[in-house]
């Protein structure tokens, strides 16, 4: 019986191990790299002739670069989802997807920092933001929280991975000298004693009651640098809300298409199962329904008063300029993955990746629509202004470093994936003991 | 083979007619580019001229920037020449009279300004030019709270009045102006003086009461823009308030009020508590693994 056992252990510890990229996982991380490096030319040409080269002028101050850092902080937030609440809760089911919720969190959360430098018009300033930042000032509480969340979800994903790393020095084979140097330097202090998990157990609870309140807070006080300022459509009470909802909403959707990936990637079909993506779907349907419902809050109230100062904002987003990629994102983002999600079949593996792109799609959109059409609609007119002040079109360098941003994360969660297991080893070994034993 | 090849054939013939799609291109026809100028005296110092471009689209004027212009005096000789000047975003540019002209604008009661634009990739040439005879205003107050405004013009025999010229009597207010009474403008009568009653008594001023009074000629066909201002004790005493040394939300980083502080140090400190003490717990596993 014990033979039998062990003989399993081997096998889902072989399953479960991190694997070389194949053909297409090579092809893809090029893919990123090329993309990155393009990025990284944009801003080098960003630094080199000033924010010029954006099209962001006075009134449009803002562009991609601050819908990517929403959606970036909203993708983050997937980490206390999943990971957090789903474990405060003992949902049992969500363990296989704790870690892809952990790598995409830590990822998210970095190029969220990184895109903000990014839209600097002096960079090399940034710790002026630590030196002399004014407590009095949203964007100060932004980058209290933006670093203690990234902290927190490098915790979260190191404490669980503590007894993978024990496992991973274990099967020298699978890795190159390099990677078994660093698990060593990571981890070989864990030898998986009765203290050693009491105290890891521990660190993992206070954690997931910690990282709740801090992942609140990182999506209200990002809505508050909006909706502190007053203008037409940002000038709402129910921001934090909003924003919470939509970032549970992306960040759902971000770890369905993951799911699909490396199970595709690394067949992992008999971890990740059908019955995960149904459950993944109903999370999503729930979610999106929240979501549009604060959405209907956020608009259908304006839209019935009509304000003169928001008229212009309002109008651009539901039959103007903006209109197209308004509805486009509601559609997509929302009201389509409730359909699909809705019945079995939908809640398949294949439909339910492809709703979670929609979803990602859709959230990016939704950024955007966030952060232009109201900077285009200042509550005093705009007068004797150039031409392109009224309007607002990413420069191909915006567009190469927002691109370059999200390739960025896409890589950092591919080497993260190269490198850890995608699936907690040992949490699923020990769920498969619990079941033989009862 | 056969699909490569046809693949080489049409990368081939692609590459061989773009340079007959650049033959084809014709240059785009030049915008056309309107210049004009303006002459403003501000309390008889050195005066200066604002020079404007825009051009026409879709019907409507908008302004062009970062047109180079040359501006002179009398003729576009290089020894007459004013300056160059760039227009900024609103297409506007402005330059005073260089003193090097002194001698020049002494010699004559009349000055004609030039400005000349050479034309560029966008735009063909331009020019325009701007009469306007050497005036002042001169501001004196009267009896019982009256505004006197006088408008000089510069003659042989001296400093002559002039007659008809529309002058408005206000008071400075930050960047604009408000009207002294319900009249905005005056016309200067035969001595070449217009009266106004100033009937803003309860005007805060600053810690003195002090108000600036404003004559102004706007953008006269004769004399271009004119402007003389005036202090007088005229206005209620004010002395504002400044926010800024209490503890505010919108003070200085060292002013944020005292809750705020210790709200947002307490949350800071609690949650940094939290992880110290998570990061001392790593060590304790390390070292319970010996």
């Amino acid at each position: 019986m014990e033979n039998i056992q062990s003989t399993a252990e081997e096998h889902t510890i072989r399953d479960l191990l991190p694997q070389k990229f194949g053909k297409w996982g090579k092809r893809f991380t090029v893919f990123l790299v090329l993309v990155c490096l393009l990025g990284a030319y944009a801003y080098y040409r960003q630094l080199r002739y000033g924010l010029v080269v954006t099209a962001m002028r006075d009134y449009a101050s803002w562009g991609i670069y601050i819908s990517n850092f929403v959606f970036f902080v909203a993708i983050s937030l997937v980490g206390s989802l999943i990971t957090a609440v789903f474990r405060l809760l003992n949902v049992g089911w969500s363990k296989p997807l704790t870690r892809i919720a952990e790598v995409i969190a830590v990822a998210a959360i970095i190029f969220a920092a990184l895109i903000i430098i990014v839209d600097m018009g002096r960079p090399e300033r940034f710790y002026h933001l630590f030196l002399y930042g004014r407590v009095q000032s949203p964007i100060i509480w932004d980058v209290i929280v933006i670093t203690t969340y990234f902290f927190i979800s490098l915790l979260l994903l190191y404490y669980p991975l503590l007894p993978d790393l024990k496992i991973l020095l274990r099967f020298k084979e699978r890795s190159s000298p390099g990677l078994q140097k660093f698990y060593r330097f990571i981890g070989s202090f864990w030898k998986g004693t009765r203290e050693q998990v009491r105290l890891s157990d521990r660190a993992i609870s206070i954690l997931c009651v910690t990282i709740v309140p801090v992942a609140f807070s990182i999506h209200t006080v990002t809505s508050w640098l909006f909706a502190t300022t007053y203008r037409p459509g940002w000038d709402s009470t129910n921001f934090g809300a909003y924003f919470i909802a939509g970032a549970f909403l992306v960040g759902a959707g971000s770890v369905t298409i993951a799911m699909y990936v490396f199970r595709k990637a690394y067949h992992l079909e008999k971890y990740i199962t059908d019955d995960h993506f149904d459950k993944m779907g109903k999370i999503v349907v729930l979610l999106a329904l929240v979501y549009l419902y604060f959405n209907l809050n956020e608009f259908l109230t304006p839209v019935f008063k009509m304000k003169k100062s928001e008229a212009g904002y309002l109008r651009d987003l539901l039959t103007g300029d903006f209109s197209g990629v308004f509805w486009f994102a509601i559609l997509t983002g929302m009201i389509l993955p409730i359909i699909v999600l809705l019945f079995r079949k939908g809640r398949r593996p294949l439909p339910v990746f492809i709703v979670g792109i929609m979803v990602v799609v859709g959230a990016w959109l939704k950024r955007y629509l966030i952060v232009t059409p109201t900077l285009l609609n200042p509550f005093l007119p705009m007068r004797n202004v150039p031409e392109s002040y009224h309007r607002y079109f990413p420069s191909w360098e915006e567009w190469a470093i927002a691109f370059g941003s999200l390739a960025g994360c896409l890589l950092v969660i591919t080497l993260l994936v190269r490198i850890f297991p995608i699936i907690p080893i040992q949490e699923t070994l020990t769920e498969q003991y619990e079941a033989v034993e009862k | 083979m056969k699909p490569l090849k046809n693949s080489c054939i049409a990368v081939l013939v692609f590459v061989v007619s773009l340079p007959g799609y650049h033959a084809f291109c014709q240059p785009a026809a030049k915008g056309r580019l309107t210049v004009a100028l303006s002459y403003v005296a501000v309390n008889d110092k050195l005066p200066y001229l604002v020079a404007r471009a825009k051009t026409k689209i879709n019907g409507r004027f908008r302004p062009v920037g970062g047109v180079t212009l040359n501006l002179y005096l009398t003729d576009d000789s290089s020894g007459h020449l004013i300056g160059e000047v760039v227009t900024n975003d609103k297409g506007e540019a402005s330059v005073l009279i260089p003193p090097a002209l002194r001698q020049e604008w002494d010699r004559s009661m009349k000055h004609t300004f030039l400005i000349r634009f050479r034309g560029n990739g966008d735009f063909g040439p331009a020019d325009g030019d701007l009469t306007v005879a050497r005036a002042k205003i001169r501001v004196d107050t009267l009896a019982g709270r009256k505004i006197s405004a006088t408008v000089l013009e510069w003659k042989d025999s001296g400093w002559a009045p002039v007659k008809g010229v529309d002058v408005a009597i206000a008071i400075r207010r930050l960047d604009s102006w408000l009207n002294v009474n319900q009249t905005a403008t005056f016309t200067t009568d035969s001595t070449g003086s217009a009266q106004a009653d100033f009937k803003r008594d309860s005007i805060p001023g600053d810690e003195k009461g002090n108000i600036v009074l404003v004559a102004k000629v706007d953008d006269n066909d004769n004399y271009g823009s004119l402007l003389q201002e005036m202090t007088v004790p005229w206005g209620s005493k004010f002395t504002g308030e400044n926010a800024f040394a209490q503890r505010t939300l919108f003070a200085t980083r060292n002013k944020a009020p005292v809750w705020l502080l210790i709200t947002a140090y307490t949350i800071v400190i609690c949650v940094w508590g939290v992880l110290g003490f998570l990061a001392v717990n790593l060590v304790k596993i390390r070292n319970s693994a010996v």
